[in-house]
């Protein structure tokens, strides 16, 4: 059957060629024209500081994309990755401010318990056999919920007055503030920084190394990998570690970049997330998740808000025009390339 | 209606694909009660045929005469009105499997908007009843289809198609997963529904059916057509329009048989596949090819599957070179040199997103790591040579594996498992949908290799298997019920032993 329908892709048109090229480079250039349209509406737009504002609004959920890129090779989804983020910018503050410990450990924890979600994900839905988006989905919630019991329900910040009535002992240590408000070498902000050596990572792993082609098999055609003998489940495992363990990190540097614990930090940090992931199907028209694209999603959308922002658009159309965007670039990179499957 | 004229015609049908002519110039008759066969390689254009006879493609070249008078389908649908149907090469695209059989026969009706939202649910029922009787389909209507075999599928799905009363029904390898004995009942079918004036399009590689049951053969080559046969036919006659000659293997005996006949690179003792089942003993040389044929459900696979270490034995040993292994993961076999290439190979071994070359060094990428880095660079080297040594066609080793033919995807899944010298090397059915050119390179291709190693091939049809085993084994019921050497081999007395009712361990006394 599909030969044929790969025979009909040979045919090598005009209309064939501009479709493929659509496909190919349409989203960027979208995101260019986006840009010169951002940059002749308000020449402030194209000021260095906002540039780097627009990449630095990127990084956290562009760090969480990162993440959930490897669920979404291996076909599957986690939507905890957001409320992970969160209790993570809790626990930092927890540790740094109310046990009055060092950075280090701070980081160590959530880190831990990033992966230890990630983990319990992997244990749902490899072992229990519940559905992908259901198990993250319930664990999204009781993460939620955990995250708020450390504080009974209160933010964490300098001096902030405990259960008892106790004065917060610690502070955010100046290294891990540093993670999110440095700047290395007085000029490269540490965050995006910290976001492009993830990427790195996440490329390597993804694209050069033997693991990398085994995660995008699993996703492809599960069973086919299990029968050349790839340990399927314990590289289902693995990719919801890797994202609980990233989102985590994503978290501290969230939590050094606000210097404080905020109950209500991570808000559209999922949704931001995927949906930096899912756009970076459509980069370059690859059709599956890419950590190039990812980036480029994170910037997309980032830029698309600092815009509309300058543009004095109200907060709701915002979001609006933002899953509208999400839509289209979909719709685009699937609808125009059916027969590819 | 069996007057014998021309129910549909195709004149001068020819269709191109950018700079391939898929189809060139061919002309074809459809008489009313006629078995019109088929036949060509993998790639020479009889898809291409069904599928603009079908209404598939709408964008062809020459005419589609119904009774005489022209039309152009532009739709699948526009020709099936027309009174042609088709039945694909896969079954389970053709039946609904969560559905019971007698939703699945009701289909179309089910799905007409004429339906009422609360319908007749009886009215139906007698309706698939009726069905089923013209059929000969002796199934359960209310059973899940799901549950059903194969074959029963099938049935399903060819009386679905016939539900419109077509003139003409075209068959797509409609054995390719069928048994033996399952394919007599199709064939027996067919031959009802000849008496009742429908007009057949059948395609197989299976030469031996077309044989028995074709009334006229057309060979299609490089898209155009090759050859017309008519009763009686000689199935030489027919490879050599399709392929041209094809040497006769070399069998085992041919070779150095001395130093293998006292040496055993596989030996199965008393090895229990699952509860209940008597213990298996089997022996194969070094240099061996082995056929293991029986019906589906006689545990070929089941023991396939043993020997990968996907499933576990109740007890027993299996033997590797005299080394016992027993392997309890599929990475425990492949790390003891026991490989696999499993049935349906779209299911169980193709990975779509990948390409040819990210197809083939799958297993195996360790072998093209530097530093925890694969080298692309060195995939292409030994993924080229093995194109050229298997004779794959395709543009190059970074092509989507979907841009090949059914028979080339399956050399490269048959590759990726040659990559690395094995000690007993498995196929299961590995030439369903494959010509006899394609199933020639890969049969030549293993024994050229196999040195002094082992291999099992598994497939119900058992011309497949003499085409390239040494020995053949036949299972029946789980128990081993006869063997044949190449020499010796009588399809007769095969086909006896696949299909008949087991109560005998009388073989397995004798061997002992």
């Amino acid at each position: 059957m599909s030969s044929y329908i790969d025979q009909d892709k040979m045919i090598q048109s005009k209309s064939e060629f501009f479709k493929r090229f659509a496909i190919r480079y349409g989203f960027l250039i979208v995101m260019a024209m986006l840009f010169a349209f951002f940059s002749w509406w308000n020449p402030v737009f194209l000021r260095p500081v906002n540039l780097f504002s627009i990449l630095l609004g990127a990084t956290i959920y562009a760090i969480l994309a990162l993440g959930v890129t490897f669920p979404l090779v291996i076909d599957g989804l986690d939507l905890s990755i957001g409320s992970v983020a969160a209790l993570s910018v809790m626990i930092s503050a927890y540790v740094m401010v109310v046990l009055d410990a060092s950075g280090v450990l701070a980081i160590l924890v959530c880190l831990a318990l990033g992966a230890g979600i990630g983990a319990i994900n992997g244990f749902l839905i490899v072992r229990v056999k519940i559905p992908d988006l259901l198990a993250t989905l319930g664990m999204m919630f009781l993460v939620q919920g955990v995250q708020l019991i450390p504080s009974g329900g209160r933010s964490i910040g300098r001096g902030a007055v405990l259960a008892g009535g106790v004065v917060a002992p610690g502070r955010f240590s100046d290294y891990f503030l540093f993670l999110g408000q440095g700047r290395i070498f007085g000029i490269v902000p540490t965050a995006v920084a910290i976001m492009i050596a993830v990427a790195i990572v996440v490329f390597v792993v993804l694209s050069l190394t033997r693991w990398g082609r085994v995660f995008y098999a699993i996703g492809s055609n599960a069973e086919a990998a299990r029968l050349v003998g790839a340990k399927v489940d314990t590289y289902r495992v693995m990719a919801y570690v890797i994202s609980g363990t990233v989102a985590a990190l994503g978290g501290i540097v969230l939590a050094a970049r606000v210097g404080r614990g905020d109950v209500s930090s991570g808000g559209t940090l999922l949704m931001d997330a995927i949906g930096s992931a899912l756009i970076g199907f459509a980069v370059l028209g690859v059709r599956r998740p890419n950590p190039f694209g990812t980036i480029v999603g994170a910037i997309f959308i980032s830029m698309l808000m600092n815009g509309l922002s300058m543009m004095n658009m109200p907060y709701y159309v915002q979001d609006f025009v933002k899953g509208s965007v999400l839509v289209a670039a979909l719709a685009f990179t699937f609808g125009l390339s059916k027969g590819r499957t | 209606m069996k007057d014998g004229n021309a129910l549909f015609e195709v004149q001068n049908i020819g269709k191109s694909f950018g700079a391939t002519r898929a189809l060139d110039s061919v002309s074809v008759e459809f008489k009313a009660g006629e078995l019109l066969a088929v036949v060509g390689a993998n790639g020479a254009g009889k898809s291409t045929l069904i599928k603009i006879i079908c209404g598939y493609h709408a964008d062809y070249e020459g005419k589609i005469l119904v009774e005489g008078k022209e039309v152009h389908f532009h739709t699948p649908k526009a020709a099936y009105e027309n009174g042609i149907a088709t039945v694909h090469q896969i079954i389970n695209e053709g039946v609904v499997p969560s559905m019971t059989v007698f939703e699945n026969l009701t289909l179309a009706k089910l799905l007409s908007p004429e339906l009422p939202l609360f319908y007749d649910k009886d009215k139906l029922r007698d309706e698939a009843r009726q069905i089923a009787t013209t059929m000969g389909l002796e199934i359960d209507l209310e059973k899940t289809v799901s549950d059903l075999s194969q074959s029963e599928r099938q049935m399903i799905a060819i009386a679905r198609a016939l539900a419109n009363k077509p003139k003409l029904l075209i068959l797509d390898e409609p054995t390719s997963s069928l048994s033996e004995r399952e394919a007599g009942r199709l064939f027996a079918m067919l031959g009802r529904l000849k008496e009742m004036g429908v007009s057949i399009l059948y395609v197989s590689h299976r030469l031996h059916e077309i044989n028995q049951l074709a009334d006229r053969v057309i060979v299609i080559r490089d898209g155009k057509m090759a050859k017309t046969l008519h009763r009686p036919f000689l199935v030489k006659d027919m490879v050599t329009a399709m392929v041209g000659e094809i040497p006769k293997h070399s069998a085992l005996a041919e070779r150095d048989r001395e130093l293998k006949e006292t040496n055993l690179q596989l030996e199965l003792r008393e090895l229990v596949v699952a509860e209940g089942i008597p213990p298996l003993n089997l022996k194969i040389r070094k240099g061996e090819i082995l056929g293991l044929t029986g019906l589906i459900g006689a545990g070929k696979t089941e023991l396939a599957q043993v020997l990968f270490g996907i499933k576990q034995p109740v007890s027993g040993e299996i033997r590797l070179s005299g080394k016992v292994v027993n392997p309890r993961t599929i990475y425990e076999a492949v790390r003891a040199g026991i490989f696999y290439v499993p049935e349906d190979r779209a299911e169980n071994a193709v990975i779509p997103l990948f390409n040819i070359r990210q197809n083939m060094t799958l297993p195996f990428l360790g072998i093209f790591e530097k530093i925890g880095i694969v080298s692309t660079k060195a995939e292409k080297v030994k993924v080229k040579s093995m194109i050229k040594s298997m004779g794959i066609k395709c543009e190059g080793t970074e092509s989507e594996i979907s841009s090949l033919s059914g028979g080339n995807q399956q050399k490269v899944v048959v590759a990726r498992w040659l990559l690395e010298k094995y000690n007993l090397v498995i196929f299961d059915e590995p030439f369903q949908g494959v010509d006899i050119r394609s199933r020639h390179d890969i049969g030549e291709y293993v024994r050229e290799n196999i040195g002094d190693k082992a291999a099992i091939i598994i497939a119900t049809d058992i011309d497949e298997l003499i085409e390239i085993a040494d020995r053949i084994v036949v299972m029946n019921k789980g128990v081993i019920v006869g063997e044949q050497e190449y020499e010796k081999i009588n399809r007769d007395e095969l086909l006896h032993l696949v299909a008949q009712e087991t109560n005998e361990n009388t073989y397995k006394e004798s061997i002992k």
